[in-house]
């Protein structure tokens, strides 16, 4: 039982803490900004293909996939610098859907599509949700019907996050009607967003963040456009989630912003005198939030180190989803209290403090989570059922 | 970074648990409740012993296996899972690790050999009146005379301070704090019974202008304070340990007893709401065992651990606190019939929550240190 670091490992840090000092630029930074955390635009491209070109995106991956032969845990360290540099990364793509296609994609894919993942050059949304189909996911209706020798899909997606620039949908079909249980019949296909029968329009957020409702329109693609096996989407589905579900919850950024406003309050002066800090209010809520990253951080490490052993227990990524998304939400209350009302204040007024500015812009994201990557119902669920083998009521 | 354990540690906890889980029975605890007896299972106790647990962390030439600070916390984890009648962490935690790590040869030879076999108990008063801040001794002081010391004052809650052959605590000097081994049947001492909530015995030790010799001196002034924060950081994280292991168990008896239990027809587990209540203490209690193995994990490793130790003892007050009540709850009217085992670990859950330290009061010590500039993320 050690929970520190190796050397190699705190050198590993500490390198792509220096690399992203200098990758992210202001004019990068303000790019992002305007994207609202989500990335998409040209300068965000040009660095994601730069981490692709310096080996970054794959340092955990096997050598023959391309990647740097690193365990999940240096792969960890990376995604937590790219994010506590307040980097969009595409981790869907390369965390989750990248892994799954590594694993049980055909020959093409892993030839065509997952060294371009590695290379920053390929980019992927998610097609699971639809208008009637959100938690109960196995009830999607688009289709995909066996046409010659390829398939023909229809249908509609919604909350198709990033599809707006993404290459391929990662899409969830039926394609068996009369399964015996609805899970049973779900494919799962890569979809260019490039067919002339795809199609998208914007859904816009409280928090501002775009996604997208999504149209399949005719869509005729070749039979190796389908991932793993026929009908035998859901496995891929249910563990593509499981993978994203740690990179959900990753507590660099909390750890970061945690640091950049305790350093803000050191230095506040309060106009009846003395520093922000002073105030025992302060104090406890800091001291709240740390002690919540503190475990946010061992419970993300442990996945990391499960993950290395190959012991990922379902009931553990639950709880760490759990965790972690409903902890974001209190962090932003406590620390938006320690801010007070300047924390309302957006970043497009003049001079606004980008420090006060976030915390007005993560408190309307923070539930997406909750219920996104798995509902924390389910998750529940899960943990009751899988980690104190409590019975549960069949669905 | 590993969160497994060795071997070795892996057989410390198996040995340990099933020692424990095999002695400690429901039916044995009751013979302690309402202070019928006092709650010391001493056959247990030799039996630890024998299977050389009482002296896991004591160093081989005393005794002891030798193993290191990390296993102790893995015994007193086991100890909290099973709630058993025995004081691992006053004799253990708070006086032998300390005499190991301060004192002389002589006092190692003197005692470290009994706190192995189990011959000698030692205790350790931590707190005062208003006072659980063991490196700060208000009340209880001590004036230089030759080579001896004169103590007076008063410390609380001092567990089996009875049957202790030396209690292990502070007092306040002209030039710091001292710490010494005190013989509770020294001339000047009294004892005042207090009845507590879970039933362990503890006294009020007042002390009037006794007399400590040197050889039960375990450090003089100068070094005294920082002493006692080393003590405090590992008491206070053995609490933490005992605390991981109780709620663990209080949360899994929830469980089966929700895989048991019917209404309207069903497994009560079944409801949504009961399943998700014990999904969070889960997660509750995976939080408070990563950071309790983190903070120990440190300690043995001799790196610094003040705001890990704060952290962990922040979560076991809260954690036990919340397992505690969602434990009743779930069982309904069984949680708290006394027939049935929850409600023992209800009253522990309570007093490692209390002890050393309650989350409110560690937080602001941990604000404090944030506030300095010493307790940022890494
Ligand atoms: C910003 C954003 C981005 C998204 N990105 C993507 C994406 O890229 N790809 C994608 O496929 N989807 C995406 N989603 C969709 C997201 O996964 C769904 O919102 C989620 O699955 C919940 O579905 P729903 O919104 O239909 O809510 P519903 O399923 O209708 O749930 C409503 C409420 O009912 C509760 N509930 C439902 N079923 C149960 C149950 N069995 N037990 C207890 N409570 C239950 C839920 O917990 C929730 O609180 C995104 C959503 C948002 C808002």
């Amino acid at each position: 039982m050690k929970v520190e670091f190796t050397a190699a490992q705190d050198a590993l840090r500490k390198e792509l803490r220096a690399y992203f000092d200098e990758l992210m630029t202001p004019a990068l930074k303000a790019e992002c900004d305007e994207a609202m955390g989500e990335g998409g635009g040209p300068l965000w491209r040009e660095a994601l293909k730069k981490m692709g070109k310096d080996g970054w995106i794959g340092v955990g991956w096997p050598k023959e996939l391309g990647g740097r032969g690193m365990s999940p845990i240096e792969q960890f360290i990376f995604v937590e610098e790219v994010m506590r540099a307040g980097y969009p990364f595409p981790f869907l793509t390369t965390e989750s859907v990248g892994p799954q296609l590594a694993e049980h994609g055909n020959e093409r894919q892993k030839r065509e599509i997952v060294p371009k993942i590695l290379a920053g050059e390929c980019l992927i949304a998610i097609g699971y949700s639809e208008p009637g189909a959100g938690t109960d996911l196995a009830s999607l209706k688009t289709s995909a019907v066996k046409d010659g020798d390829g398939w023909l899909i229809n249908g509609q997606k919604m909350w198709t996050s990033l599809a707006h620039f993404c290459d391929y949908v990662w899409l969830a079909c039926r394609t068996d009607p009369d399964a015996a249980k609805p899970h049973k019949g779900i494919s799962m296909f890569m979809v260019p967003t490039s067919d002339p029968g795809w199609s998208c329009s914007p859904v816009i957020t409280l928090g501002e963040v775009r996604t997208n409702a999504t149209f399949y329109d005719n869509i005729r693609v070749p039979e190796d456009a389908m991932v793993g096996e026929l009908n035998g989407g859901w496995k891929l589905i249910t563990s593509q989630l499981n993978r994203e579900r740690l990179s959900l919850v990753n507590f660099g950024p909390t750890a970061e912003m945690f640091n950049n406003i305790v350093r803000w309050a050191q230095t506040l002066d309060l106009p009846t005198g003395g520093k922000l800090i002073d105030e025992p209010w302060v104090q406890i809520n800091l001291a709240k939030v740390r002690a919540g990253v503190e475990a946010l951080k061992l419970v993300c490490y442990k996945q990391a180190w499960a993950m290395t052993e190959g012991n990922l227990e379902m009931a553990d990524a639950s709880a760490a989803k759990v965790y972690g998304s409903e902890f974001f939400i209190e962090v932003y209350r406590l620390l938006g209290e320690v801010i007070g009302e300047a924390s309302l204040i957006s970043r497009r007024t003049d001079g606004a403090n980008p420090i006060a500015s976030r915390i007005e812009r993560l408190y309307r994201t923070a539930s997406i989570i909750t219920f996104g990557g798995g509902t924390n119902e389910i998750q529940r669920d899960i943990i009751s059922a899988a980690g104190l083998w409590m019975p549960r009521a069949s669905r | 970074m590993d969160f497994g354990f060795s071997e070795q540690q892996r057989d410390v906890q198996n040995l340990a648990r099933e020692i424990l889980s095999d002695s400690v029975t429901a039916e044995k605890l009751s013979h302690y409740d309402d202070y019928k007896g006092e709650r010391f299972d001493r056959e247990l106790w030799s039996k630890l012993a024998q299977a050389g647990l009482l002296g896991v962390a004591v160093d081989e030439e005393y005794g002891g296996m030798g193993f290191g600070f990390f296993e102790l916390g893995l015994l007193v984890e086991e100890a909290g899972r099973t709630i058993a009648p025995l004081p691992l962490i006053s004799h253990l935690i708070s006086s032998a690790l300390p005499i190991q790590q301060f004192g002389s040869s002589a006092q190692k030879q003197k005692w470290l050999p009994g706190v192995c076999s189990g011959e000698t108990l030692l205790t350790a008063a931590l707190s005062e009146a208003h006072n659980d801040d063991p490196a700060e001794p208000y009340l209880t002081t001590a004036k230089v005379d030759g080579d001896t010391l004169l103590l007076s004052g008063q410390k609380t809650n001092v567990p089996f301070a009875n049957i202790a052959n030396r209690i292990l605590l502070a007092a306040k000097s002209s030039d710091g704090v001292v710490v010494v081994l005190l013989d509770p049947k020294s001339e000047g001492v009294s004892l005042t019974t207090q009845q507590v909530t879970t039933y362990e015995p503890q006294f009020v030790v007042n002390l009037d202008n006794v007399r400590i010799h040197a050889e039960d001196i375990l450090i003089a002034a100068a070094d005294g304070k920082a002493a006692m924060q080393w003590i405090a950081e590992r008491s206070t994280v053995a609490l933490c340990a005992h605390q991981l292991g109780a709620s663990d168990k209080a949360m899994r008896m929830t469980a089966s007893y929700t895989a048991e239990r019917k209404q309207f027809g069903v497994l009560i587990s079944t409801f949504q709401a009961v399943g998700h209540r014990a999904a969070n203490c889960f997660i509750d209690v995976e939080c408070l065992r990563l950071n309790t193995y983190q903070a120990i994990s440190r300690l043995d490793g001799g790196l610094d651990a003040t705001n890990e130790v704060q952290i962990a003892k922040i979560w076991a007050g809260d954690v036990g606190h919340r397992v505690s009540y969602a434990a009743q709850h779930l069982h309904g009217g069984a949680g708290i019939d006394r027939d049935y085992p929850l409600w023992r670990y209800c009253t522990w859950l309570r007093h490692n929550e209390m002890v050393l330290g309650s989350s409110a009061k560690t937080l602001a010590k941990l604000g404090k240190r944030i506030a300095a500039g010493d307790a940022f993320c890494s």
